[in-house]
C-alpha cells in the first residue's frame, strides 16, 4: 500500500485522536509523508470525535465521501455512521461494543445491531472485521486500551501500511512507560481476535 | 508535545499540530510576549505556550478577553518586544476596536495576531472570513495550509512585522490549525530582539491631526509591501497552459490532492498564494495574461475573486474569471469532493460519480451533551422546576449552551460572547416577559460584567443565574480571573465574584447547584423579586477538579428499588451515566460521578454502598 486515506470515529474519550497521533508516528518513522487532520471542541462532551491519517504524499487531511481506504470504528454505532467515507474494496476494522448515546437511553432512538454494520458494507467493503475492544482492553488490564486492541487487530488483518511489529515499537517508544506492557497486550489481543475472526 | 518545542538549535522533524507548529514558529521568529483568549480552533497554540511558560523566553497570560490580550500585546510590542496575541475568528470581533488602530499606531518590537477562523462551524456560531479583518485593518496577512507552513509562516510573520513595524495577521482556519504533520525545525534567535521605547506622542497618539498622518504612513508600507508579496518564496507558480487555478489557503491542499488524481498535475497553471494581503499584484496579472480561463478556489467570501477581477479590469486583462458564483459553494467548508467537481466542471469534464454506501439516515443521533456530575444540569433542572416554559432563557457562550437541547431547553436566543444578561435585558424591557440570563464565570468576565452594569443602571427586569464552575471548561479548562487554582498551581489573587457584584449594586445569593433544595428555595425566593438578581450557582467542573486533584472520590450512585420508577428522573436528567440494560433502566458505574443530584430526586436512587470485603 503506497498511499492509503485512514479515517477514525469514535466517541469521546475513547482514545481516538491518541491513536490517530500514533499511527502517524509509526507511519513517519517508517519513512512515508503523512498528513493528519483533527476536530476538537464538541466532540470531548460524549459527541463523536473524528479524525484522519493520510499516509503516501497526500496534502488535504479531509477524507470525503467514498475515499476512505480504510475505516477505524471506535464505537459501533459510528462505524454504522462513517460507512459512507468507505471506498469500494476498502477495510472496515471496529468495535463491536456499544456505547449508548442519550437518546438511546432515554428511549426515543434504537440503537442498531451489529448485523447493520456488516449487512451494509457486505460486497462493498474487501473485509469487515469487528472485536469486541472494550471487552479484550479490560482483559489486558484496562477499557482505556480498547484503542490499542483496535490498532492490533486493523494491523494484523492487513488494513494498514504497517504491521503488528511496527505498532510494538511504537508502543515503546512512543508511550509513557507505564502504559508500554498494558498497551502490548492490548495490542496482542486484538491482533489475535482479528485473526481468529478471519478464520471464522 | 514538551519541551522540545524550546529546544535552541533546530534540523529536528517533529510531529506536529499546526497549533503546536505555530508555537515553534513565532519563538523562531523571536517572540517575548503571548497573550490569547482561548476558543477553539485556536485554543492548543495559547495552552502550548502556557505548558511550557516556566523558564521560557516569554512572558505569557490568559488574558480576561481578546480587546485586553490585543492591548495587552499592543503595550508590549510598544515597549519593544515581539509580541503574539491569539484568539478564535469571532474574538476578533470583540478585538476590533483597538485592531482598527493598531496598525496606524505602529508595533515597534513586532505585533502577530493569530485568527484562527472556522468554516464549517465545527465550534463556533458563525463562519465569518476574516481575511476582510486584514483589509479593514491594514494587516498584511500569511494564510498557512500545512504543519510546516504553519511553523514557517509564523516565524516570517514576526520577522516582518518587526522589519516594518507594522502588525501582521496570521490567519488559519480549523482544518490548518488541527492538521497534524511533519515539521523541520529552525533555529530559535541567539540574542533576544527588542527595541527600547523613544517618547514621540506624534508617532504613538491616533489624535486626529496625527492619525491622518499615520494612516498615509500605513498606505505606504502597505503599497511598499506589493513587492514584497510578488517575491515572496509563499507565492508559488507550477504548470502550463490556457486553463488556470489561483488559490490560497487550505483550499491549496484540496486543489492539489484533485489535480494530482485528476491527471492534471503540469497541464493547467496554477498560482498558490500563502501571502495574500497585500496582494502580489504583478505576479497575479502576469498569471492572468497568460491564461483564458481561471478558477479562483477559496473557501468562504470571494475576497481574492473579487480583488483579482479588479485588478484584471484595472491592467486591461482579457481573462475569464470564475470563482464562488459559477462553481464553489460560500458557505462552509471545502474538501476533494466539492474541489473535484469544480475543477472537473472548469475543465469541461463531466461530474465525477461518488461511489459510497448509503446508510440509514435515521441512526441514532450523538450530539454533545452536559457531562455526568456537571453542575449545570443541576442548575438547570432547578430552574426548569421554578420556571418552566413560562421564563424566556438568554444563554451565552460555553459549555452549558448544551443545555439548549432537551430536557433542558434553556436557551431561547444568543448572540455572542457575554450577551446573555444585555439581550435578555432589552427582551424582558420589551417583552415584559420574565428572563433567565445564564452565563458562565469566565463569560461573566470576559464581557457579561457591562451586561450587569447596564442591567443595573436601567433596573432591568432581569434574572441573571451565572453558572460559575470555577474554571474556563469549553475549551479546555483554561484558568479565569476567578479560579483559585490552575493547573499549574494556586491563583494568589482570585478576583471576588460575590464582591464583584456587589459593587456593581446587586445583593448576589449563591448556592451550591448540586444541594437540590437549597438551589430551588433561593429561586423561588428569586421569581417573586424583579429588577437585575444575581444566583451564583457555584460547584467546581468535575472533570477539572479531577485533573487539579481536588475531587473527592465518591460512589457511584445505584438503583436501589424500582427501576420502572426512575424513569422521569432519566427523562428530567438525561445524564450519560444512565443506561437502559434488557430494558431496565441502571446507572452505569463507570459513567457516574458520584455527584448525588439523582438521589435527591427519587427514593429509588440511592447514593453507592462500599463492597464489603
Amino acid at each position: 500500500m503506497t498511499r492509503a486515506r485512514i479515517f477514525f470515529t469514535g466517541v469521546g474519550g475513547q482514545g481516538t485522536l491518541t491513536a490517530t497521533t500514533l499511527l502517524a508516528r509509526t507511519a513517519l518513522d517508517a519513512g512515508l509523508p503523512v498528513t493528519s487532520g483533527e476536530i476538537h471542541g464538541m466532540a470531548q462532551r460524549g459527541g463523536v470525535v473524528e479524525s484522519t491519517l493520510l499516509v503516501g504524499g497526500y496534502k488535504s487531511a479531509i477524507i470525503a465521501p467514498g475515499e476512505a481506504d480504510v475505516i477505524l470504528g471506535f464505537e459501533l454505532l459510528e462505524t454504522l455512521r462513517a460507512l459512507p467515507m468507505l471506498k469500494r474494496g476498502g477495510f472496515v476494522v471496529g468495535n463491536s461494543e456499544a456505547l449508548q448515546p442519550v437518546g438511546v437511553c432515554l428511549g426515543r432512538e434504537c440503537y442498531p445491531p451489529l448485523e447493520a454494520v456488516l449487512e451494509t458494507a457486505k460486497g462493498f467493503a474487501a473485509q469487515v472485521v469487528l472485536v469486541p475492544c472494550i471487552s479484550l482492553a479490560e482483559q489486558a488490564g484496562t477499557a482505556k486500551a480498547a484503542n490499542t486492541v483496535l490498532l492490533g487487530a486493523a494491523a494484523a488483518c492487513g488494513a494498514l501500511p504497517f504491521s503488528v511489529a511496527d505498532l510494538t515499537r511504537s508502543i515503546e517508544k512512543y508511550l509513557k512507560p507505564k502504559l508500554v506492557d498494558v498497551n502490548l497486550k492490548a495490542l496482542a489481543l486484538g491482533a489475535e481476535a482479528a485473526k481468529a475472526g478471519q478464520a471464522a | 508535545m514538551g519541551k522540545e518545542l524550546l529546544k535552541t538549535e533546530g534540523g529536528d522533524t517533529l510531529l506536529l499540530l499546526g497549533n503546536e507548529a505555530i508555537v515553534r514558529g513565532t519563538l523562531e521568529g523571536g517572540v517575548r510576549f503571548v497573550t490569547c483568549y482561548p476558543g477553539t480552533p485556536s485554543s492548543e497554540a495559547p495552552d502550548t505556550f502556557f505548558r511550557l511558560s516556566q523558564g521560557a523566553p516569554y512572558y505569557f497570560e490568559y488574558s480576561v478577553n481578546e480587546k485586553v490580550a490585543l492591548e495587552v500585546a499592543g503595550g508590549a510590542t510598544l515597549a519593544g518586544l515581539p509580541s503574539l496575541c491569539t484568539m478564535k475568528h469571532v474574538g476578533v470581533n470583540v478585538a476590533a476596536d483597538p485592531l482598527m488602530t493598531l496598525a496606524y499606531v505602529s508595533a515597534p518590537g513586532g505585533l502577530v495576531l493569530l485568527s484562527a477562523d472556522d468554516p464549517g462551524c465545527h465550534s463556533s456560531q458563525n463562519e465569518q472570513d476574516n481575511r476582510i479583518y486584514a483589509r479593514l485593518g491594514g494587516l498584511p496577512c500569511f494564510e498557512p495550509a500545512t504543519a510546516q507552513e504553519c511553523k514557517d509562516m509564523a516565524r516570517d510573520a514576526m520577522l516582518l512585522s518587526r522589519k516594518l513595524e507594522t502588525p501582521v495577521l496570521l490567519r488559519t482556519t480549523t482544518r490548518v490549525n488541527h492538521v497534524r504533520g511533519p515539521v523541520v525545525t529552525g533555529d530559535l534567535p541567539a540574542t533576544p530582539y527588542e527595541k527600547p521605547f523613544v517618547k514621540d506622542p506624534a508617532k504613538y497618539v491616533p489624535l486626529p491631526a496625527s492619525a491622518r498622518v499615520m494612516h498615509k504612513r500605513l498606505r505606504a508600507i502597505l503599497d511598499g509591501l506589493v513587492a514584497e508579496a510578488d517575491a515572496s518564496p509563499y507565492n508559488v507558480e507550477s504548470g502550463a497552459g490556457e486553463l488556470g487555478f489561483i488559490s490560497s489557503g487550505v483550499s491549496r491542499n484540496y486543489l492539489s490532492d484533485v489535480l494530482e488524481e485528476e491527471g492534471l498535475v503540469g497541464k493547467v497553471r496554477l498560482l498558490e498564494l500563502g501571502m495574500t494581503y497585500p496582494l502580489p499584484e504583478n505576479r497575479i496579472a502576469a498569471f492572468l495574461a497568460a491564461c483564458k480561463k481561471v478558477l479562483i478556489v477559496e473557501e468562504l467570501e470571494p475576497v481574492l475573486e473579487n480583488e483579482i477581477r479588479a485588478l484584471a479590469q484595472t491592467r486591461g486583462i482579457e481573462v475569464e474569471i470564475l470563482g464562488k458564483s459559477e462553481h464553489l459553494p460560500r458557505l462552509g467548508e471545502f474538501s476533494t469532493a466539492n474541489v473535484r467537481q469544480a475543477v472537473r466542471a472548469f475543465v469541461g469534464q463531466p461530474a465525477a460519480v461518488v461511489d459510497a454506501l448509503t446508510v440509514p439516515g435515521d441512526l441514532p443521533r450523538r450530539p454533545p451533551n452536559l457531562c455526568a456530575g456537571c453542575p449545570h444540569r443541576a442548575a438547570y433542572y432547578a430552574v426548569r422546576e421554578v420556571y418552566g416554559d413560562t421564563a424566556v432563557y438568554s444563554s451565552d457562550i460555553g459549555c452549558y449552551t448544551l443545555g439548549f437541547l432537551p430536557p433542558f431547553r434553556a436557551a431561547d436566543f444568543l448572540l455572542c460572547m457575554g450577551s446573555s444578561i444585555s439581550t435578555g435585558a432589552g427582551f424582558a424591557r420589551a417583552s415584559g416577559k420574565p428572563v433567565v440570563a445564564f452565563i458562565g464565570d469566565s463569560t461573566f468576565f470576559h464581557s457579561g460584567i457591562t451586561g450587569l452594569i447596564d442591567a443595573v443602571a436601567y433596573k432591568h427586569d432581569v434574572l441573571i443565574v451565572i453558572l460559575d464552575n470555577r474554571t474556563t471548561a469549553m475549551t479546555g479548562h483554561q484558568p479565569n480571573p476567578g479560579v483559585d487554582t490552575t493547573i499549574f498551581g494556586e491563583n494568589p489573587n482570585p478576583v471576588d465574584l460575590m464582591a464583584l457584584i456587589r459593587a456593581c449594586g446587586v445583593e448576589p445569593v449563591k448556592v451550591n447547584p448540586l444541594n437540590h433544595k437549597a438551589t430551588l428555595a433561593a429561586l423561588t425566593e428569586l421569581s417573586k423579586q424583579t429588577g437585575p438578581r444575581v444566583l451564583v450557582a457555584e460547584y467546581p467542573c468535575p472533570i477539572h477538579a479531577r485533573r487539579v486533584g481536588q475531587a473527592k472520590k465518591t460512589l457511584p450512585a445505584r438503583v436501589a428499588g424500582d427501576p420502572a420508577a426512575c424513569l422521569t428522573v432519566r427523562d428530567n436528567l438525561a445524564c450519560p451515566a444512565f443506561a437502559m440494560v434488557d430494558g431496565q433502566f441502571t446507572i452505569n458505574a463507570e459513567q457516574c460521578d458520584g455527584c448525588m443530584f439523582c438521589v435527591q430526586l427519587s427514593p429509588d436512587l440511592k447514593p453507592g454502598k462500599k463492597e464489603a470485603k
